[in-house]
């Protein structure tokens, strides 16, 4: 609501990725959030996008997420998941269809079933299974990692956990109530699911369940398990000089027909970014610049509704300016003067018109010049955990030597996250990845420095402990001589 | 629990040397203030007055200040995180401790080969350490009179305490940087690196006690 998107108008956008349920069927009394007269009508002809069991429990190869999210778009929402299953197809488009249209009298929106779907008795067999396949979760759950390899899913490695022989839902599992765990350290205290705290990466790798190796980490400090995550390590791409960008499912509609594939298209997702989780160890994350017009009142900056911004912006950034390849128009300081210009003179804003976007806040003076962009809690960039893919141990880092890690030129301290932003100037700027992970950049360089030292430091120690070993030796030889003597006198 | 023990070590060592200096005080020493004072100028002349000392003498007091230095360093560095704020040593602490404790390991070696021949145990180190056990016991003594160094016994025992020590706390946290041992191993030679530390720490401080002792005489 804070962007001014109506349930209806989220359905639309995000719909096509989730199984449904949720602001599908919500029906709310808060004033704000009824539906506006035109959606109201038009959710009467489209009906609820109730929760579709079948696009996780359908283990039939034919179940079709592709289609459902074509169902939605067309607002096709009561359709869909008919449609989506391996033996309905939909015709008719309820978006199509006139404000009186009624779903149950007419037949402009209409299911048909494959001939052979029903036996001679008129029933019908769901292929319907408690352990959901994996191809239900890629849908949703994918992602694409921009490398320089190129981004065709053959060129990535499978996760390890699924080469091996493991599916998704061996790890996270629920009940009837769907509770489904995420597998992260800690989760138990946010989570009623009672397997929360031993299904993670640790519930299973120390005793071995499932199969797990449980892991030696020869050579590797103990100090290192306080500090990192085992993701930090284990999962994601291999950290490069720069972060690559990363397409998600969700994000940009992987798997959906009629979508634009290039790698430009937006939003521009990092990763692996390196940074500090709120239970201070270091995670593999991946990471989002925000980039909105909003109001700054009283410090704080909300999201400008998107129509304010839609009837705003198009004055300023035209169509002409949008790219084929779907990547930022490029924003010049003159746009978003002229863009702050308009949205300040809309008598519905409250506040002082700001833009967002490359980790700045900008804003105008009192004469109407752009100020010098700043910093601002709403600009910092939005980071999730990663996990998956998971990578072998002979592909963890650190397993080649301490300087994968601790190093003064070595990505994980010291690689390029890219500041992605429209604003031509800024296009280039990066921030280092220490500043994610809450160390000081000279402390790294420092510590990273002194490991060039490190061979002269266990030569030395070796050689000095070897020394005193053979004084204490040859004295103990001695005092042993001694004592021989001293019985064989007593004798 | 380390950090129990490691309070609770001090404070005994702490302890038994002021109950020695007020049971048995040096010559000459007491508590007035200009005592004190001598004292204290007397200690600083032996670290920085010119002294007739031979180029090997000059040396191994050289050495043996630096080792008393980096001692120091290493033991703030080492106890200071887990006394103070009951951390691991990480971070400036943990860099400040990994270069100085190739230099001590240096001066240490150094000072066993300069010392261990000096510290070796004589026929008449016997009756003192006769003498010591009974005290310890508390059996009644008949007063003996011995010759040589009467203090010198104490300074070998925790010399040859300190080279005993000294090497399994070297290898213990030498042998975790390489690729050999897991996890649970690791921790194991950490915690060996610990305790060995504490021991070497409290041996090293009662040592430099009866150096001092010696030198005020």
């Amino acid at each position: 609501m804070q962007v001014g998107l109506t349930h209806w108008q989220f359905l639309q956008l995000f719909g096509r990725h989730i199984p449904s349920g949720g602001p599908g069927e919500l029906e709310s009394n808060n004033p704000d959030e009824r539906k506006r007269g035109d959606e109201l009508v038009r959710s009467d002809i489209s009906g609820k996008l109730e929760i579709n069991c079948l696009s996780c429990h359908n283990a039939h190869p034919g179940q079709d997420h592709a289609e459902y999210a074509v169902q939605i778009a067309r607002q096709n929402y009561r359709w869909a998941a008919a449609a989506a299953c391996e033996f309905g197809s939909v015709k008719g488009i309820a978006a199509a269809q006139i404000d009186t249209y009624d779903p149950l009298m007419g037949d402009a929106i209409a299911t048909t079933y494959r001939e052979n779907t029903f036996d001679h008795l008129k029933k019908v067999f769901f292929d319907i299974v408690r352990k959901v396949p994996n191809e239900r979760c890629y849908f949703c759950h994918s992602n694409l990692d921009l490398s320089k390899d190129g981004s065709e899913k053959w060129t990535a490695d499978e996760d390890v956990l699924l080469a091996a022989g493991l599916s998704c839902v061996d790890c996270h599992r629920n009940g009837l109530d769907h509770n489904i765990i995420r597998g992260y350290e800690g989760e138990d205290a946010a989570s009623k699911n009672p397997l929360a705290a031993s299904t993670t990466c640790e519930g299973c790798h120390t005793e071995g369940r499932l199969g797990a190796p449980v892991p030696e980490h020869p050579g590797i400090p103990p100090v290192h398990f306080e500090k990192l995550t085992c993701t930090a390590c284990h999962s994601g791409p291999w950290p490069d000089q720069k972060t690559y960008r990363t397409k998600t499912s969700r994000a940009h509609a992987l798997g959906v027909h009629g979508v634009k594939k290039t790698d430009e298209m937006l939003p521009h997702i990092m990763s692996p970014v390196f940074a500090r989780q709120h239970d201070g160890k270091i995670a593999a994350h991946k990471l989002l610049w925000p980039a909105f017009w909003g109001s700054l009142k009283d410090k704080k900056v909300t999201p400008v509704s998107m129509e304010i911004v839609k009837r705003t912006a198009r004055r300023v950034i035209g169509r002409r300016m949008l790219l084929p390849s779907g990547d930022w128009p490029a924003l010049t300081a003159e746009h978003i003067t002229k863009a702050l210009t308009l949205l300040s003179s809309n008598e519905s804003m409250e506040g002082e018109p700001v833009y967002i976007c490359g980790g700045k806040l900008y804003r105008l003076d009192e004469s109407g010049k752009l100020r010098e962009p700043e910093e601002h809690p709403a600009a910092q960039p939005y980071l999730w955990p990663i996990a998956h893919n998971v990578r072998p141990a002979a592909q963890s880092l650190g397993v080649r030597r301490c300087e994968d890690c601790h190093s003064t030129d070595g990505p994980f301290f010291f690689g390029d996250v890219a500041v992605d932003t429209p604003v031509v100037s800024e296009r280039d700027s990066v921030k280092k990845m220490v500043e994610f992970e809450g160390i000081g950049a000279f402390y790294a360089w420092a510590f990273a420095f002194s490991f060039v030292f490190r061979p002269w430091l266990k030569v030395v120690a070796l050689v000095s402990a070897g020394l005193i070993g053979i004084v204490l030796l040859l004295y103990g030889l001695k005092a042993l001589a001694c004592v021989v003597k001293t019985l064989a006198e007593g004798d | 629990m380390f950090r129990t023990l490691s309070i609770i070590g001090f404070i005994v060592c702490f302890m038994g040397i002021a109950v020695c200096c007020i049971a048995s005080p040096c010559k000459g020493c007491g508590w007035r203030p200009g005592q004190i004072l001598r004292r204290l100028v007397h200690l600083f002349t032996m670290l920085f007055v010119e002294q007739r000392l031979n180029l090997i003498g000059v040396l191994r007091k050289l050495v043996y200040l630096l080792a008393l230095l980096c001692f120091v360093v290493l033991a703030v560095t080492g106890f200071g995180p887990r006394l103070f704020f009951d951390k691991t040593i990480s971070g400036y602490w943990l860099m400040l401790h990994a270069t100085f404790a190739p230099v001590f390991a240096v001066c240490l070696a150094v000072l066993v080969v300069m010392w261990a021949s000096h510290c070796r145990f004589t026929g008449s180190d016997w009756p003192w350490l006769q003498r010591l056990i009974r005290r310890v016991i508390l059996a009644k003594t008949v007063s003996e009179k011995t010759g040589g160094a009467r203090s010198g016994l104490g300074r070998k025992i925790t010399f040859w305490l300190i080279v005993v020590l000294a090497l399994p706390l070297i290898i213990s946290i030498i042998s975790s940087m390489f690729t050999l041992f897991g996890t649970y191993w690791q921790e194991l030679l950490l915690d060996t690196h610990r305790y060995i530390a504490l021991v070497l720490a409290m041996v090293i401080i009662v040592h430099t006690y009866l150096m001092i002792r010696t030198q005020m005489r």
